[in-house]
C-alpha cells in the first residue's frame, strides 16, 4: 500500500504554457478560417483578397488620424464586452448590457443637464457616475429577481433591453426633451446640447490624431478598466468565489461562498461597465442624448466578448480588431467593388470560427491533460460518461470513469 | 420449481459469448483480454470493485463502444454490435445506473419512444401492450402516469419495461439496487425470478455481495479490467469473493486508535427539515467517531447538509461546543471549526474546473491568513505552497498544482478533499460516505487518516452506507431510518442487530 | 371614445398576431427540440426582404418581374420563407454540430442579420435600406358574416390578408404534429432529455435540425408576410423588435401552441393601443412609449413567477441557465 509521501514536483510551467499556447494557435487557426470563407465571398465580387484585405488594413492604419478612429470605435466595445465577461465567469449571461447601456445614455444626460453647474472636470466626472450608476441600477433589477425568485437571466435581460428603447424613447420625448431649439430651424428629436465640461477631452493631438477621430480619454480609461477587470478575476477574492460560481455552485456553496450575493455584486460591475459603453457617443462624438444614437453596442459587445474569449487582455484585442474591420468598411465603398456590408458578416463569422475552434481546443486540451493523469494510475476504468450515439466519445474527466 | 436458481438450465447452450474482449480509452485499459458466456434461463452476476470494468464490458455488449479486440457471438453467430440498437435486434437490453426517461411524458410515451410503430400514434393500444406486458411478468406499473411523479422503483420497472418491449432475451442492470429502498429490491427481486422463469437472462452489475450471492446463478468476478474467476453461490462466499475482487485478504478491521473520550462537540436537537430530516437528534463527542448507519435515500445527505448549513432548518437546534449555532450560514459555521466531506465530491466537494490550488483554499478564501487588503486580494503565493503541502501530505497523484481537479482520479480527489478539510483542524468532521466509489488502498488511506483525526480529539461524524466502514471506525453507531435515528448500538452489535435499526426498527421476515 | 376604435385595434391585433404567431411557433419548434432561438429577430429580418424581393421578382410589373400575380407573391413569400429556413442553417450548425452556446449562436444571427440585410437589398433593390413602396401583394378578405357585424366591430374581420387566416388554423396541424406524431414525440424528448432519445437510437441531431430550420421557415414567413403584406416594401429595422417580443410570448405560453395564439394576440394587441386608442381615458396619460413595454414586463411577472410557473423544455432550459446547453 503506497503510503510513502512520494514528492511531487511542483513544475508550475507546462499547462499554464501549454494552454495558452493552444489558446494562440486557436486563435490564429480561427483567424484564418474566418479569412478563407471570406476570400471566397470577395472572389465572387471579382475582386482578389490580396486585394481586399489588404486595401482594409491599409485604410485602418493610413494616418494617425486613422488609428485613432479604429481606438474610438473600439472605446464602447471594450466596456461593453469587459460587462458581459464580467458577468459570465460567474456563469450569468447578462445580455442586457444592451438595456444597460442605454439606461446609462439616460441617466448620465439627465445628469449632465443637471449638474451644469459644476466647474470642470467634475461636471464631467459626475456625468461618467451617473452613467454607471444607471447601468447598475438597470442591472440590478434582473440580478435581484434571480436571486430572490430564480428567474433566467437570459430571458429577463432580453425583455428588459426592449423596455430600455421605450425608457430612451421616453426620455428623448418628454423629460430630457430639448427646451432651446434655435427658432424657427426643425431640430431633429434630441436632448439639450450638454455643456462642454461635461463632455470627454479628446486626446492624441500629440501624435498627429486629428480631432475627427474621436479619440478620448475614454480610450486609455477603458483599458484601466480592462486591467481592473483582470484584477478583479484573478487576484481577488471576488473574483475567485465568482469563477467558483460560475464552474459549479454546488461545490462553491459547500465552501461557504454566498451565491446570491456573488451575483449580485457582479452584475452590478457588469452594469456599471455597460453604463460606460455609450459615452463615447453621447460626451465625445454628439454632445447630447439624439435619437437617432448608436445602438447595437450592448449586442456587439457580446461578439467581442467571445472573440476575446472572455478575457481581459483578449477583449482588448478583440474590439481593436473589431476597429480595424469596420474602419476597413469605408476603404471598401472607396477603393472595392464588395459592398460595405461584407465587413459585418465578415465579423460574424470570425466570431463563430473562434466559438467553435476554441471548444474544439480545449477539448483537445483536457484530453491531453486526462491522458496524463491516467498513465498514472493504470487499470482503473469504467466509463461512466453517457453515451452519444451519434457521436461517441470517451469520457472527458478521470472522474467519470466510474 | 419455478424460479429455482438454474434450475434444470445448466446445460443449455450459451445465447451470448463474448471472446477475448479489450477496451481501452485514452490512459486505461478498461477491458483487457475478457471472456465471459451468458445462458438462457439465469442470472448471471458481474461483479468487481468500481473501475473494474464491469459497466465497461457490459456497454460494449450493448454497442455503446466497439472493442478494440476481440469478438461477440449473439446464438453462436458473430455480430458487430455497432449500436444499442442492433444490441436491441440481437436481443440485448440494458437498463443503466442513472435512468433516462422523459419526466413530463407518460410511462407508455417513454416506453414505446423510438418504436412508436407508425407515423401517427395509437396511444390507446401502446396503452394496452404496456399494460400486458407489465401483468406478465409482475411489474406494477401504470401505462398512464407521468413519469416525473413516479418513485425511483416505479421509474426502474419503465426503465425495464422499455428493454422487454423490444423483446429482448438478455437483460443488463447496471448497479440496480443502488437507488432502491429494501422493500423495492425485493420486489425487483421478484420480477427478476418471474423473468429468468421465463427463459430470460438477467446480468446483474453489482458490487453487493450480499444480493449477488441471494439472487444470482453464476457469478463472474472482474478486477482491474481483468476477469479473474467464474463461481456459483453454493460454491463461494463473501469472503471469498471480496478476495477475488481485490486481490488478497481485505482489511476490514483497522487498528483504532484508544482516546479518552470528551464532552459532546456537537448536539443536534429534535432537527425537522424538508427532505427526510424527521426530528433528529444526535451527540457527537469529543475524541469518538459517531457512525450513522443505514441505507441510502433514508436522509444521510439531508442530514449532513443540515449540519454544514447547506440545507434550512424548520426547526430544531444545533449546538457547537456550547454555542448555539442553528440557522447559521455555511461560512459562519466552517469557521466555528466545522469541516465538511461531502458525499459527492462533484457537486459539493471540488470545482472540477478550477486548479488544485484554487481548490485548496476552497472553504477558508475569506481567511485572514490568505488573504489582504481587508481580505478582499487573494495572497496566490501562500495559497500554493498550501496548495503543495497538502497534496505532498496526502499523497495526492497529479502532475503540478496548477492541472484542473477535474483530471484527477476519484481517489485522488478524495483525498484532495480531505486534505483541505483536515488542515483546517476543525472540532468537528462531518464525513458523508467518504470513501464511495474509491480502491481498497485509497479506502484504507482514509480510514486511516479519519483515526488520526480522532487520535487528535477531534469529534467525527461518520455517514455511511457501508457496514463495513461503519465497523471499522465508529466507537458507537446510529441508524438513520426515514430522518430519524432509530437505534443505537455498541461498536461490536452483530450486523442483524443493526439491520433491524436500518430498516425503522420493526421486526420484519428476512428477505 | 368609439367602437369603431376597437373594431379597427382588433384588425391590427390580427396582423400583430400573425407575425408574432408565425414566429413564435418557429422558436417553439426550435426550443421544443432542446435548441434555444434568440435569433428569431435575425431570421424575420432575412425574411423580410428576401420576401420583398421575391414578390417584386415574381409578381412585379415588368421589366423587373414576371407578373405572376396572387401566386407570384405566394411563391415570394415562400422564397422569404425559405430563406429564413437557410439562414437558420448557420445557426443550426453553430449549435448543434459544433456546440457553440446557444445564445451566442442567436446573438450572431441577429447581427449578422442586419448587415446580410443590407447587403442583400444592395443586390435586389439596389438601395441600402428600403425597396420601393406599393409592392404587390395578396388580395384582401373579408370574413363572412363577422366583417358585417355592427358598431365598427366587423371593421376587424374586414379586408385581411389570407395569411392571417393561414396564421389562424395552423394551430391545427401544429398541435397534431407535436402531440399525436411519431416526429412530434421524439422532438419533445430530444428537448426534454435528449440521452433518453439517444439511448433509444433516434437522431437527436437530425431531429434539432428539423426544429431549427423550421423555425428559421416560419420567422422567414412572418418576415416576409411584414414586409409584403402588412407595409408593402421592405425597410430597415421595420421588424421593430418584434422577433424578441414572440419569444416572451413563445415564454409566456409555456411553449405551447395553443397558449401561443393567445398569448400573440393578447401581445397584438397591446401593440395596438398607443395607435388606436390614444385619446381614450386612462390611456391618454400614458406614454405611447411605455405602453410598448406591456409585453416584456408581463413576460418578467410571468418568468419571476408572479403568476404561475414557466418551464422551458428541459434541455433548452440549460441553455437559459447560462450552461450552454447541449
Amino acid at each position: 500500500m503506497a503510503t510513502e509521501v512520494a514528492a511531487v514536483p511542483i513544475r508550475e510551467r507546462a499547462p499554464w504554457i501549454e494552454s495558452v499556447v493552444g489558446q494562440s494557435l486557436a486563435l490564429v487557426a480561427a483567424f484564418a478560417i474566418a479569412v478563407a470563407i471570406g476570400s471566397v465571398i470577395v472572389v465572387l465580387y471579382g475582386e482578389s483578397p490580396a486585394t481586399v484585405y489588404g486595401a482594409m488594413l491599409r485604410f485602418a492604419f493610413k494616418d494617425p488620424t486613422s488609428i485613432g478612429t479604429v481606438l474610438s470605435i473600439a472605446t464602447p466595445l471594450i466596456f461593453s464586452a469587459l460587462a458581459v465577461a464580467v458577468c459570465f465567469k460567474a456563469g450569468l449571461f447578462n445580455i442586457g448590457v444592451e438595456g444597460q447601456f442605454l439606461v446609462g445614455m439616460v441617466t448620465a444626460s439627465w445628469a449632465a443637464l443637471t449638474f451644469d453647474f459644476l466647474p470642470g472636470a467634475s461636471h464631467m466626472v459626475m456625468v461618467l457616475l451617473f452613467s454607471m450608476v444607471g447601468g447598475m441600477v438597470y442591472a440590478a433589477i434582473p440580478a435581484v429577481l434571480k436571486v430572490t425568485t430564480g428567474a433566467h437571466e437570459v430571458v429577463t435581460t432580453i425583455m428588459l433591453n426592449g423596455v430600455a428603447l421605450s425608457i430612451v424613447s421616453w426620455a428623448l420625448n418628454g423629460p430630457l426633451k430639448y427646451t432651446n431649439a434655435p427658432p424657427g430651424q426643425n431640430v431633429d428629436l434630441r436632448t439639450d446640447i450638454f455643456e462642454p465640461s461635461a463632455l470627454v477631452p479628446k486626446i492624441g493631438g500629440a501624435f498627429d490624431v486629428g480631432a475627427s477621430a474621436n479619440l478620448s480619454l475614454l480610450f486609455p480609461i477603458g483599458l484601466v478598466a480592462a486591467l481592473i477587470v483582470w484584477f478583479l478575476i484573478r487576484r481577488m477574492r471576488l473574483g475567485y468565489e465568482a469563477r467558483a460560481v460560475g464552474s459549479s455552485v454546488g461545490s462553491a456553496r459547500a465552501g461557504g461562498i454566498a451565491i446570491g450575493a456573488v451575483q449580485i455584486k457582479l452584475f452590478l460591475i457588469s452594469g456599471a461597465l455597460a453604463g460606460l459603453t455609450g459615452m463615447q457617443q453621447v460626451l465625445v462624438e454628439r454632445g447630447a442624448l439624439v435619437q437617432n444614437y448608436e445602438s447595437q453596442l450592448g449586442f456587439t459587445g457580446i461578439a467581442v466578448a467571445f472573440l476575446g474569449q472572455n478575457n481581459p487582455l483578449g477583449i482588448v484585442f478583440a474590439a481593436i480588431l473589431w476597429g480595424i474591420l469596420s474602419r476597413g468598411e469605408t476603404a471598401l465603398q472607396i477603393e472595392t467593388e464588395v459592398p460595405r456590408e461584407f465587413v459585418i458578416i465578415l465579423q460574424s463569422i470570425l466570431i463563430l470560427t473562434v466559438v467553435v475552434v476554441y471548444q474544439i481546443a480545449r477539448r483537445r486540451l483536457a484530453r491531453r491533460q486526462l491522458q496524463r493523469a491516467g498513465t498514472q494510475e493504470k487499470g482503473s476504468a469504467d466509463a461512466a460518461a453517457p453515451q452519444d450515439v451519434d457521436r461517441p466519445e470517451p469520457p472527458e474527466r478521470m472522474s467519470e470513469v466510474d | 420449481m419455478d424460479g429455482e436458481p438454474g434450475a434444470g438450465r445448466g446445460s443449455a447452450p450459451p445465447l451470448v459469448v463474448m471472446e477475448h474482449i479489450t477496451k481501452r480509452f485514452p490512459g486505461v485499459l478498461a477491458n483487457d483480454d475478457v471472456s465471459l458466456e451468458l445462458r438462457p434461463g439465469e442470472v448471471h452476476a458481474l461483479i468487481g470493485e468500481n473501475g473494474a470494468g464491469k459497466s465497461t464490458l457490459m456497454r460494449v455488449l450493448y454497442g455503446m463502444y466497439p472493442p478494440d479486440e476481440g469478438r461477440i457471438l449473439v446464438k453462436g453467430e458473430e455480430v458487430r454490435i455497432s449500436s444499442p440498437r442492433v444490441a436491441i435486434q440481437c436481443g440485448i437490453g440494458m437498463v443503466h445506473q442513472h435512468f433516462v426517461l422523459v419526466d413530463p411524458f407518460t410511462v407508455t410515451e417513454n416506453v414505446i419512444l423510438g418504436d412508436e410503430g407508425g407515423t401517427v400514434l395509437d396511444l390507446d393500444a401502446a396503452n394496452d401492450r404496456v399494460a400486458e406486458l407489465a401483468q406478465e411478468f409482475g411489474f406494477r406499473v401504470r401505462p398512464g402516469a407521468i413519469v416525473e411523479e413516479l418513485s425511483v422503483g416505479e421509474e426502474q420497472r419503465v426503465e425495464i419495461l422499455k428493454a422487454l418491449y423490444r423483446g429482448v432475451d438478455i437483460l443488463i442492470l447496471d448497479e440496480p439496487t443502488a437507488v432502491l429502498t429494501p422493500g423495492e429490491a425485493k420486489e425487483l427481486f421478484g420480477n427478476l425470478r418471474k423473468l429468468r422463469a421465463a427463459g430470460k437472462t438477467i446480468v446483474f452489475i453489482s458490487h453487493k455481495l450480499d444480493e449477488v450471492l441471494e439472487i444470482a446463478d453464476r457469478i463472474t468476478v472482474l478486477r482491474r479490467g481483468r476477469a479473474v474467476g467464474e463461481t456459483r453461490p453454493a460454491d463461494t462466499s463473501k469472503a471469498k469473493l471480496a478476495e477475488m475482487m481485490v486481490g488478497r485478504p481485505v482489511l476490514f478491521r483497522l487498528e483504532k486508535p484508544d482516546v479518552r473520550i470528551g464532552e459532546p462537540v456537537l448536539h443536534a436537537e429534535e432537527l425537522l427539515a424538508v427532505g427526510p430530516v424527521n426530528g433528529l437528534s444526535l451527540d457527537v463527542r469529543a475524541g469518538e467517531v459517531l457512525g450513522v448507519a443505514g441505507v441510502e435515500g433514508n436522509g444521510q445527505r439531508e442530514l449532513a447538509e443540515v449540519l454544514i448549513g447547506l440545507r434550512p432548518l424548520t426547526s430544531g437546534r444545533i449546538v457547537l461546543n456550547g454555542t448555539d449555532i442553528t440557522g447559521w450560514s455555511v461560512e459562519d459555521i466552517r469557521n466555528a471549526g466545522v469541516a465538511y466531506i461531502p458525499e459527492d465530491r462533484h457537486e459539493q466537494g471540488l470545482v472540477l474546473d478550477m486548479t488544485l490550488w484554487e481548490n485548496a483554499i476552497l472553504g477558508r478564501q475569506d481567511d485572514a491568513e490568505y488573504t489582504a487588503a481587508g481580505r478582499l486580494v487573494l495572497l496566490i503565493r501562500k495559497i500554493k505552497s498550501l496548495a503543495g503541502r497538502l497534496i505532498q501530505r496526502f499523497d495526492v497523484r497529479a502532475q503540478t498544482i496548477n492541472v484542473s481537479a477535474g483530471t484527477l482520479s476519484g481517489g485522488n480527489q478524495q483525498k484532495l478533499i480531505l486534505a483541505r478539510e483536515l488542515d483546517t483542524e476543525p472540532k468537528l468532521l462531518i464525513a458523508a460516505q467518504p470513501t464511495r466509489g474509491l480502491d481498497v488502498g485509497a479506502i484504507e488511506f482514509v480510514w486511516r487518516r479519519i483515526l488520526d483525526q480522532k487520535a487528535a480529539g477531534r469529534a467525527i461524524l461518520l455517514i455511511s452506507a457501508e457496514l463495513d466502514e461503519i465497523y471499522a471506525l465508529a466507537d458507537r453507531i446510529v441508524t438513520l431510518y426515514e430522518g430519524r435515528i432509530t437505534g443505537e448500538y455498541p461498536p461490536d452489535a452483530e450486523p442483524e442487530d443493526i439491520g433491524v435499526g436500518m430498516l425503522g426498527g420493526r421486526l420484519e421476515a428476512a428477505s | 371614445m368609439d367602437l369603431g376604435d376597437v373594431g379597427a385595434a382588433v384588425r391590427i391585433a390580427f396582423i400583430y398576431f400573425t407575425i408574432l404567431y408565425l414566429t413564435g411557433l418557429g422558436g417553439l419548434f426550435s426550443e421544443r427540440s432542446g435548441i434555444v432561438n434568440i435569433g428569431l429577430e435575425g431570421l424575420m429580418v432575412i425574411g423580410t426582404v428576401t420576401g420583398a424581393a421575391g414578390v417584386e421578382v415574381l409578381a412585379g410589373p415588368a421589366p423587373v418581374g414576371l407578373g405572376w400575380g396572387a401566386g407570384g407573391v405566394v411563391l415570394g413569400l415562400l422564397f422569404g420563407a425559405l430563406c429564413g429556413l437557410l439562414f437558420a442553417g448557420v445557426h443550426a450548425l453553430a449549435t448543434i454540430t459544433f456546440r457553440v452556446d446557444h445564445i451566442v449562436s442567436g446573438v450572431v444571427i441577429n447581427l449578422a442579420a442586419i448587415g446580410l440585410a443590407r447587403f442583400l437589398s444592395f443586390v435586389f433593390f439596389e438601395q441600402a435600406t428600403q425597396s420601393d413602396p406599393g409592392g404587390p401583394h395578396l388580395p384582401r378578405i373579408d370574413i363572412p358574416g363577422l366583417s358585417s357585424l355592427p358598431a365598427g366591430l366587423g371593421r376587424a374581420f374586414t379586408s385581411l390578408s389570407p395569411v392571417v387566416l393561414f396564421a389562424a388554423f395552423l394551430v391545427f396541424p401544429v398541435w397534431f404534429a407535436l402531440y399525436r406524431t411519431r416526429w412530434g414525440l421524439r422532438l419533445r424528448s430530444a428537448g426534454e432529455n435528449p440521452e433518453a432519445t439517444r439511448s433509444l437510437g433516434v437522431s437527436v441531431s437530425a431531429l434539432r435540425w428539423q426544429g431549427v430550420l423550421l423555425s428559421g421557415l416560419l420567422a422567414g414567413l412572418s418576415g416576409a408576410f411584414l414586409s409584403v403584406e402588412v407595409v408593402g416594401n421592405w425597410r430597415e429595422g421595420q421588424t421593430l423588435g418584434l422577433g424578441f417580443i414572440a419569444l416572451a410570448a413563445l415564454i409566456l405560453s409555456n411553449w405551447n401552441p395553443r397558449r401561443l395564439m393567445l398569448a400573440t394576440f393578447v401581445f397584438g394587441f397591446a401593440q395596438a393601443i398607443p395607435l388606436r386608442f390614444r385619446d381614450w381615458p386612462v390611456i391618454e396619460s400614458i406614454p405611447p412609449q411605455l405602453i410598448r413595454t406591456i409585453p416584456y414586463v408581463v413576460t418578467i411577472i410571468a418568468i419571476a413567477g408572479f403568476v404561475g410557473r414557466v418551464r422551458p423544455p428541459a434541455a433548452a432550459g440549460r441553455a437559459y441557465e447560462g450552461a450552454g446547453g447541449s
